[in-house]
């Protein structure tokens, strides 16, 4: 049974501030709930109010101004899936938003949530690591932009404080040309948890390598940038050798930063195997 | 009238399609109360006592019960009654009901089970079956904890080692899996216009629901009543008791209607799963494959209560050769209680686990003598005439042999797709499994009963006990039932799985009811046209071996002219004509020391070919397309097997990849996992 709790319906940013600064610590935000009702449903959370930020118009825009795509942090992820705002300037993210969960999940879960309820295998994550992604956060204390790596201080934990609300994330619109995959490995199609997540973005001149990034999920403590391999493409031609050498780099990072599990005996071949996989998929889309 | 063998919508679909059936958590009933159990958070306590003062003081609290309040038996099971409808002082596994709170609406009766006190004390617990043998293991029940030790000897293993070429060994071991059927647990129970505590609920078998209520209660039979009601799965999880009881009970104390819906999480956490299996297999052939001699030491992990743990137990011996002649058998079979949750009836009742040992004990005989292994298969089959490992001569019906050779026509078409040389990392490869299954109980009678009747106002009637649990029973027996008596299918109304109108037909399992409920059903109709007949003979002044029934008719032989639909002699005699029915599939007992006989009046066979892919990469397995070839006989409804072997194969990808249980000392269910949706495909038939 879930605890009772008061439940607020602000109709603006400045609203919602207002009510998580009262609360002191004491309120949840809800947007799609696929993540917070599991929590109150099992007895993790026991919140005295839940915000519902879904009625509050600002948070449900995407939109494209100065070169730079933003997206509120109540959209779902069928939309992102559907908005050929992202399909044409950030791909990998809509690619990765319509693979997550199942229709229901799509349709409910937003990626404001999907940020920070910071699982180490949220699937919009990579995606927007690669794009190099800012969060904008406000709050009664004013409002800041935290690039999307700084915000995981480790699973399930970000630096936001409790009365800081995530408004909007923005990135760089990428240039036409600009090549990108999203894979995932899960242990079934729908309704999985990603086990295994890479996310690739591009840039081919001269048949070199001029710019390359890559974030993997789910097999670190946070999803992870892998600039040890980025650095090593740069200016490489993108031929077997050179993927291969990389894919090695992709897994001393992980085996690095997780160190040495009873998992790793699987996770590093695959994991150099699906950097592969997205490596030639990006190449080839 | 034809009416076997024809595809014709099933009779429930309709309604089933628009979402109108109601299911145990739909019943519409006004003002009822809802009902909570408190369930046991420890998997082997005693329980020093309950305090209930404060829960009872929860406004809207209507009662608590618990085991003290029961007035008769305090202990249910198919075949050993060993488990407490509310525990009795013990608590065995984490999910034991301890105490039933009846309550004005659901969420108080959830808080007031929050406001119970247990005081427990903690008995050692046991989780594996190996340890529970063990001399110094804790005690689970006082009679030890083997449930049933069986044994299947036939020949002279040792003789059959020896004159093998080849012997391989192996141990394969299999684990929890549950039913998941869609509908949680859920039913009303109330008095009905007679007095009698009546259950409506999702079940396989009203009768022995009934049974087992009344003897809970210390009730006469007729006192109590079973309605099934529309039930969305089964699978043998509805074959024991899961609501029943507690409904009764609530009623009995209370004499008001009451209402409970198990949580999903309780479905899980309290109903019974698949026999964890350990089965040592030891398999002997010649060089030409030809097999001399099986040898299989089953161990079985029945959990907390017996269920149908000796069925399993019994079944997976008697299965264990696969439907192959093996002249040298040694089985043994060992069902031991745990305090895991409890073990039951779970399709096929343990013969799955054994095809997955005995299918892979072939495929190593046929790797290590470097034969085909559809070759190997066929060369041992199962034919008519051949002896199995009980002694049982098949003298009809055994068509393994047809199966594999159906298959092996598949395959050498090439109906098995190539290895795609765009993605090197992907290997394809083919997987052959044949099975057999003997249908009903096992060496025991296990009759089924059915009534027909027509009344004098035209109707015709079929009373059976059948519970259709999505089967699809209730269209079949209509055919059979219309077929026999040539008329419409539509014409008939069937009246079922109510203790209160019909006669026990037994348990919706095993594979039995279209074969012996059809055959019940068959046999009252015998009777029913001689009742038409000798009525026949009185109104037409004809002598009654002059008349026979055809078409719904009854006809003179001499006078062709003469002929009187049957609704017509009902009608005209003004009374009801009846015709009982009873069939019972001949078995013989399976003797205590060897496990000689014939359980099985008949048997079912299969092979299937499985194309399986692998991405190399990822390790990751995924099935591209089964092949089913099946030995059905004669397909009543042809849609609704084809159906059924499409849930079968869906089921059977489940064990393989994603039916799994973890269970754990302090957290019953970790993990959970099942084929997603996207894991379920469209089939396609072919009638050969």
């Amino acid at each position: 049974m879930i605890p009772p709790f008061d439940y607020k319906t602000p109709n603006t940013i400045e609203e919602a501030i207002e009510l998580l600064w009262q609360a002191g610590g004491k309120a949840k935000i809800i947007a799609g709930g696929t993540d917070l009702v599991i929590g109150l449903r099992n007895g993790d959370l026991s919140p005295q109010f839940i915000v519902d930020i879904t009625r509050i118009e600002d948070l449900r825009k995407i939109e494209e101004k100065n070169g730079m795509v933003s997206i509120g942090a109540a959209i779902t992820h069928s939309e992102i899936a559907s908005s050929s705002l992202v399909k044409k300037y950030g791909k990998v993210l809509s690619d990765a938003a319509s693979e997550i969960g199942s229709p229901q999940i799509r349709n409910m879960g937003t990626i404001g949530g999907n940020i920070i309820n910071a699982s180490p295998a949220a699937d919009t994550i990579p995606p927007l690591m690669v794009l190099n992604a800012m969060g904008r956060v406000v709050s009664k204390e004013g409002e800041r932009e935290v690039p999307l790596d700084q915000l995981f201080k480790g699973p399930y934990e970000t630096n936001l404080k409790p009365h800081e609300l995530l408004v909007q994330i923005t990135f760089q619109k990428l240039p036409p040309e600009t090549k990108s995959s999203f894979v995932r490995l899960a242990r079934r199609n729908a309704m999985a948890i990603a086990r295994m997540n890479v996310a690739i973005i591009l840039q081919i001149g001269k048949s070199r390598i001029e710019d390359v990034r890559i974030a993997v999920g789910s097999v670190t403590p946070t999803p992870q940038r892998m600039s040890e391999a980025e650095t090593f493409l740069k200016g490489k031609l993108p031929d077997q050798r050179s993927l291969q050498k990389a894919s090695l780099k992709v897994s001393e990072a992980m085996i690095k930063r997780s160190g040495i599990r009873a998992s790793t005996a699987y996770k590093r071949p695959v994991v150099e195997a699906l950097f592969m996989r997205a490596m030639r998929k990006a190449l080839e889309g | 009238m034809k009416q076997v063998g024809i595809e014709i919508p099933k009779v429930d679909v309709i309604e089933k399609a628009l979402g109108e059936a109601k299911y145990g958590a739909d019943l519409p009933f006004r003002g009822p109360l809802h009902l909570k159990v408190l369930r046991s958070p420890k998997p082997h306590a005693k329980i020093v006592r309950i305090e209930m003062d404060e829960a009872l003081r929860v406004p809207g609290v209507e009662g608590v019960f618990t085991a003290k309040d029961i007035p008769g038996k305090n202990l249910v099971g198919t075949i050993n009654k060993d488990q407490p409808i509310l525990a009795s002082g013990r608590v065995r596994y984490i999910g034991d009901p301890v105490a039933l709170i009846a309550a004005k609406t659901e969420e108080v009766a959830e808080e007031a089970v929050k406001k119970l006190v247990v005081v427990y004390e903690d008995l050692p617990s046991v989780f594996h079956p190996e340890e529970a043998l063990q001399p110094y293991a804790p005690l689970i029940h006082e009679k030890g904890n083997l449930l049933l030790e069986f044994h299947v000897i036939k020949g002279d293993v040792q003789r059959g080692f020896k004159e093998a070429e080849v012997i391989v060994e192996e141990t394969y071991t299999t684990t929890w899996v549950d039913h998941a059927y869609l509908e949680p647990d859920a039913g009303i129970s109330y008095l009905d216009e007679e007095g009698r505590i009546t259950v409506v609920c999702p079940t396989q078998n009203v009768h022995y629901d009934q049974k087992e209520m009344a003897s809970a209660l210390s009730l006469p039979l007729d006192q109590v009543r079973v309605i099934q009601c529309a039930t969305g799965g089964g699978f043998g999880g509805r074959l024991d008791i899961t609501v029943q009881c507690l409904l009764a009970l609530a009623v009995f104390h209370l004499k008001k209607p009451v209402k409970i819906i198990y949580s999903r999480e309780e479905v899980f956490q309290v109903t019974s799963k698949r026999h964890p299996l350990r089965i040592r297999y030891k398999s002997g052939a010649k060089k030409d494959g030809t097999l001399t001699a099986v040898e299989v030491d089953i161990l079985g992990d029945t959990g907390a209560y017996a269920s149908y743990g000796a069925t399993v137990a019994i079944r997976s011996a008697v299965h264990a050769t696969g439907p192959y002649q093996v002249p040298n058998v040694k089985v043994r079979s060992r069902m031991v209680y745990t305090n895991n949750p409890w073990s039951g009836a779970m399709r096929g009742f343990g013969v799955p686990q054994m095809a997955f040992a005995h299918e892979s004990q072939m495929d190593l005989l046929a790797q290590a003598l470097k034969m085909d292994p559809i070759e190997i298969r066929l060369k041992n089959s199962l034919r008519v005439g051949s002896e199995t490992a009980t002694g049982q001569t098949l003298m009809a019906s055994v068509g393994i042999g047809e199966t594999l050779k159906k298959v092996k026509e598949w395959r050498d078409r090439g109906a098995i797709s190539k290895n795609d040389s765009k993605k090197p990392f992907i290997k394809k490869g083919i997987g052959i499994g044949s099975m057999w299954y003997g249908i009903g109980n096992t060496g025991i009678a296990n009759p089924s009963t059915a009534q027909m009747e027509i009344g004098p106002d035209g109707e015709i009637r079929l009373f059976t006990g059948v519970a259709d649990i999505g089967q699809g029973s209730d269209t079949i027996l209509l055919q059979i039932a219309s077929e026999g008596i040539g008329i419409s299918l539509k014409e008939i109304r069937l009246i079922r799985a109510d203790t209160a109108l019909t006669t026990d037909a037994g348990a919706t399992s095993a594979s039995r009811q279209t074969y012996i409920s059809g055959n019940a059903i068959l046999s009252a109709i015998k009777n029913l046209k001689q009742e038409a007949i000798k009525e026949a003979s009185q109104l037409l002044n004809l002598d009654e071996k002059d008349l026979f029934f055809e078409e719904g008719k009854v006809k003179s032989r001499t006078c062709l002219t003469t002929s009187i639909p049957i609704k017509e002699v009902a009608k005209r005699c003004g009374k009801i004509l009846k015709g009982e029915g009873r069939f019972d599939p001949e078995t013989t007992r399976l003797d205590p020391e060897t496990g000689q006989g014939a359980p099985y009046a008949t048997y079912a066979f299969a092979t299937h070919l499985a194309e399986v892919e692998v991405d190399t990469d990822t390790g990751k397995v995924k099935v591209n397309r089964v092949i089913a070839s099946h030995d059905v006989g004669k397909a009543i409804h042809p849609m609704n097997v084809i159906g059924q072997i499409m849930g079968g194969g869906s089921h059977g990808d489940g064990i393989c990849f994603n039916g799994r249980i973890r269970s754990g000392r302090d957290n019953l269910f970790r993990q959970l996992s099942h084929p997603d949706i996207k894991g379920y495909s469209r089939g396609h038939s072919y009638h050969c």
